[in-house]
């Protein structure tokens, strides 16, 4: 087990640049127990070709009106889709509240699960017509690249450097990341935290933040497959905390009494559903389902239904196009 | 040095010397027939037990090391295939996929107890087992966390069991292999030392030179001193003519058992052992594939080369089992045709999976038909295992038998022969008196 612990110090993310995807940043040689290299290495993603200057959140312009489900206009993806007779999701089955295993029925679910259910009953008029496909952090992008999934819904932040091989909706959910640590730390920020092992999923924009944090000595960024793996990790004290966005940070502190999260969030992380390059009237058809959710406050009763807990249902974020 | 060159000539001559007078050339023969008396003593006491040693070893540790480092292998593959179908399954745990789980680590553990036993101290076969027993108590404690999180509702239990499975395809089956290979190794070597063909070979070349030994003397007193029969000394030429006989057919059949137990047993009973855990192994991706919910992965990929080897003939599962026993060669047959069946099966739940009904897919991986005929299979195999492992047994046994007999009756008996040629060539020395 412990091979397949990567423990990364942040300069490996410098590598990524060599990455066939620029946004997969696990696509990074994971080595096994790297040892920590003394010297103050770069931020992880510091480093990185620079992304083409883009603004993420902007999508492509939803065009008309929706067509009627099981309808789908010939020769667009969505009619592929419908002739299937279902959509493939691509999304993780441990985010709780995003995306998680249900253990009572054995079923995915969460508010990402809702998202694509939302899009499979505009396309069939039947939400459970919906394949789940669990695909790594680190196969988030190249999943919806080689279209191995026509969607991906996994608390997957829209950045620049995915954009470039990826088409994303627009913003569905804004997160930000924190830091879960145990309830007797004294720490109050990310920044406290120095010297200490923060794990993170491979793959994840959360992990090369790990290692932008200005903390003396840096943080030790842990990798590991998936966030569930990493709250194993921290209930079996090998990592000092968990630092990820808000929001699965807080289904993981549902799960263990002994962790709390701490501090504001330190990035803005908003989320996108992803989809393949080569069919734009899929991302239009998508984001025009998003607009009217948002409008028939679809979007709210989703929101309540998972994150109902954390407080009232925000403004949803509002579409932007480019 | 330059005294034991001057002593040597000196002994040399006096010993040329007695060759020159009749009483100095018997005193020469008797004391060539005590030595050689002697020596086929030892060799005859030596040969014996050291063959018996080496048969008892074979019998008592390695096959039996052998048979449990099997045991933990397949018991571990089995308990990470139990634990990833329960979590398939769905809810609590059915109770009879945690009993097999219990099971297959008591004996797990079981066996390993038995194993340190049988280990030397260094070595890799002990290193496995001392990493084997340090990981199977961290993995079934990570299995029990995964439970107790599974009753609370949490999905966090799934992440406790995939941490577990990996833990057990990882590291601990690895070091299971290990130990089974070394287990391997060490039958094979343990045949060599239950042959001691060394020691079998002087002894029969000793008993060959003291026969001639005696033939020649006899000849020579005949010659001598016109007495046809020295009763001492053909009673002594037959009892070393008993003494080859025997002992040759002793150990000619301890040979032959070993053969039979190499052949007709361990070599079956490893290819048999293969079988179960490539079996297991499949079953285990099955779960694992379907537990992973990725579609089509790595594990089918597994999958496809284990039941590729489970059906090539000549392989460890379609071979000539029934030239060796027509039972077990009808077990065989219907492992491998019910092996076939559960390929089947498989596929049709890879049908469903790719296609999109995953809980159709999995109702059929871990429902009564497939789990049936699954167990079909790994009941023949067990069955299968039984009979050769009993073979085994039976033929060391019996290539032990005599080896004790050797041991004592040699000594007893060259000491005999000694014995009766220095009295029949006193009497003759005498009459020089």
């Amino acid at each position: 087990m412990r091979i397949r612990v990567a423990v990364t110090v942040a300069v490996l993310a410098a590598t990524a640049a060599l990455a066939g995807c620029a946004g997969d940043s696990s696509d990074l040689p994971v080595l096994p127990d790297q040892p920590k290299v003394a010297a103050t290495p770069p931020a992880p993603g510091g480093e990185q070709a620079a992304p083409p200057a883009c603004d993420p959140r902007a999508s492509l312009r939803p065009a008309g009106a929706l067509p009627a489900p099981g309808d789908m206009p010939a020769g667009s993806y969505m009619a592929t889709i419908q002739e299937r007779g279902r959509l493939v999701l691509g999304t993780s089955q441990d985010t709780l509240l995003f995306s998680s295993r249900n253990p009572f029925s054995g079923r995915i679910e969460g508010f990402d699960v809702d998202m694509g259910r939302q899009i499979a009953q505009a396309i069939f008029g039947d939400p459970d017509k919906i394949q789940i496909k669990v695909i790594g952090y680190d196969k988030r992008v190249s999943s919806a690249a080689d279209g191995s999934v026509d969607l991906v819904a996994d608390t997957m932040t829209a950045n620049c450097a995915r954009w470039a091989d990826v088409n994303f909706s627009s913003i569905y959910y804004e997160a930000g990341q924190k830091v879960l640590v145990s309830k007797n730390s004294t720490a109050k920020r990310i920044e406290d935290l120095g010297g200490k092992r923060i794990c993170s999923a491979a793959g994840s924009t959360s992990f090369d933040n790990i290692g932008k944090v200005k903390a003396k000595p840096v943080l030790v960024a842990v990798a590991r497959p998936a966030f569930g793996d990493c709250l194993v990790a921290f209930q079996r004290n090998e990592v000092e905390g968990i630092s990820t966005d808000d929001t699965i940070l807080a289904g993981m502190a549902a799960q263990d009494p002994y962790a709390k999260v701490i501090g504001e969030k330190f990035t803005d992380e908003p989320y996108a559903m992803a989809m393949n390059k080569s069919h734009p009237e899929f991302t239009r058809f998508v984001n025009a389902v998003l607009e009217r959710n948002r409008a028939d406050g679809t979007w709210k009763k989703t929101y309540e239904k998972w994150l109902g807990d954390f407080g009232p249902a925000p403004a949803p974020p509002g579409a932007r196009y480019r | 040095m330059s005294t034991a060159l001057a002593a040597r000539p000196g002994v040399v001559r006096r010993v040329g010397r007695l060759r020159h007078t009749s009483p100095g050339r018997l005193q020469l023969l008797i004391a060539t027939l005590l030595a050689l008396g002697v020596l086929t003593g030892l060799l005859a006491g030596v040969a014996g037990s050291s063959a018996r040693a080496g048969t008892s070893d074979l019998g008592d540790r390695a096959q039996p090391l052998l048979v449990e480092a099997e045991t933990i292998y397949s018991s571990l593959a089995d308990a990470d295939t139990t634990a990833a179908q329960a979590f398939l399954a769905g809810g609590l745990e059915p109770s009879t996929l945690t009993d097999n789980y219990d099971k297959d680590l008591a004996r797990a553990t079981t066996a390993l107890t038995s194993a340190a036993r049988r280990t030397a101290e260094d070595g890799s076969a002990a290193d496995a087992v001392r990493t084997l027993s340090a990981g199977v108590a961290q993995y079934s404690a990570l299995v029990a966390t995964a439970r107790a999180n599974n009753r609370q509702g949490l999905p966090i239990g799934a992440s406790y069991l995939s941490e577990a499975s990996r833990l057990n395809r990882d590291t601990l089956q690895p070091q299971a292999k290990q130990l089974f290979t070394d287990a391997q190794r060490e039958v094979e070597d343990g045949y060599g030392r239950a042959g001691a063909l060394g020691w079998v070979a002087l002894l029969l070349l000793s008993l060959l030179a003291l026969m001639v030994a005696l033939v020649l003397t006899q000849r020579y007193l005949s010659r001598r001193t016109r007495r046809t029969f020295n009763i001492p000394l053909v009673v002594a030429t037959v009892l070393t003519a008993l003494f080859l006989i025997g002992s040759f057919s002793i150990l000619l059949t301890q040979q032959a058992r070993l053969d039979r137990a190499a052949n007709q047993g361990s070599l079956p009973v490893a290819s048999i052992a293969e079988s179960r855990i490539l079996a297991l192994q499949a079953r285990g991706d099955e779960a694992l594939t379907l537990a992973g919910r990725a579609g089509s992965g790595p594990y089918e990929k597994d999958f496809t080369v284990v039941a590729e080897r489970l059906s090539v003939r000549g392989g460890p599962m379609v071979n000539s089992y029934g030239d060796l026993d027509p039972a077990l060669g009808r077990m065989m047959t219907r492992a491998s045709e019910g092996f076939q069946q559960y390929v089947t099966a498989h596929r049709d739940v890879r049908a469903l999976d790719d296609s999109g009904d995953y809980e159709g897919a999995v109702k059929l991986a871990i429902g009564k038909q497939t789990t049936g005929t699954f167990e079909g299979v790994r009941a023949d195999l067990d069955k299968a295992y039984e009979n050769r492992k009993a073979f085994f047994t039976d033929e060391i046994g019996a290539a032990g038998n005599g080896l004790g007999v050797l041991t004592v009756g040699g000594p007893l008996l060259a000491l005999a022969v000694c014995v009766l040629a220095f009295l029949g060539i006193r009497v003759r020395l005498e009459e020089y008196r």
